[in-house]
């Protein structure tokens, strides 16, 4: 269900190949691009988590209804979490496209 | 992420609250319980809860101090009621002894409900409170909109 979803590869394009060759060129860990990047792991980590908590429950592993639901709450809040950001980087990108040269 | 401590605490409540209402289903099921393994009626079982720390690498404790007041509850066991079984005449029961009482489990069921009313309402506060954690944090997605 979640788990076709990539979302490191859907927002790859924000970062850019460019944004890529540069953190080559100099090694910054702390470059927006590397904590967009890290965040975005993390919440497909929280993704692959509720999924399997859903899988589990559907399998009758898990026992706890309410571990599935919080961790179905918690893929959903980081992913509405990344959805803001994305919105701002996506309303500044435009802002700067409608700058006059 | 501390968004994540308060959905942790209240779940580990809600499975503590969870194993309350197993173990007052038990209770209540086997009221009229006369053997058991240990031999006798069936004895009632209440869960032992503790505040704990909830698990967390040793650098996130360093940082944060405050970190060391968020207490999880966790089950550190489940203890046998001490209550004498209650001796109850029947002769034609399989389990009287000599003189024809039976020694049946001391449930009290008005006792079992309340329990099970306190156990059902806890975990209704546990559920909000993990509610009001989410609107809390959706309500900070809200800023600069």
């Amino acid at each position: 269900m979640m788990n076709e979803v990539t979302f490191q590869k859907d927002l790859q394009s924000l970062i850019g190949p460019e944004a890529g060759s540069r953190a080559k060129e100099e090694p910054n860990p702390a470059s927006f691009g590397n904590m967009l990047a890290r965040s975005l792991n993390e919440v497909d980590q929280l993704h692959a988590a509720a999924d399997e908590a859903v899988q589990n429950l559907a399998a009758g592993k898990e026992k706890d209804i309410h571990q599935t639901m919080v961790a179905l709450e918690k893929a959903d809040v980081a992913f509405q979490l990344l959805m803001q950001v994305r919105n701002k980087i996506i309303a500044a990108y435009e802002t700067i496209m409608r700058m006059q040269a | 992420m501390d968004f994540f401590d308060a959905l942790n605490i209240s779940s580990s409540g809600l499975s503590a609250q969870r194993l309350r209402m197993n173990l007052i289903s038990a209770n209540l099921a086997n009221i009229n319980t006369t053997r058991t393994k240990a031999g006798g009626p069936y004895r009632r079982k209440d869960p032992v809860f503790a505040a704990q720390a909830p698990a967390a690498p040793f650098h996130d404790m360093l940082r944060d101090r405050q970190k060391e007041f968020l207490k999880e509850v966790s089950v550190v066991g489940i203890v046998e009621d001490g209550r004498q079984p209650i001796k109850k005449y029947d002769p034609t029961h399989p389990d009287a002894d000599d003189n024809g009482y039976v020694a049946m489990p001391n449930i009290n069921l008005m006792e079992e409900m309340v329990n099970m009313i306190s156990a059902t309402r806890s975990y209704e506060a546990g559920v909000t409170a993990i509610q009001s954690a989410k609107d809390m944090a959706l309500k900070a997605l809200e800023i600069g909109q």
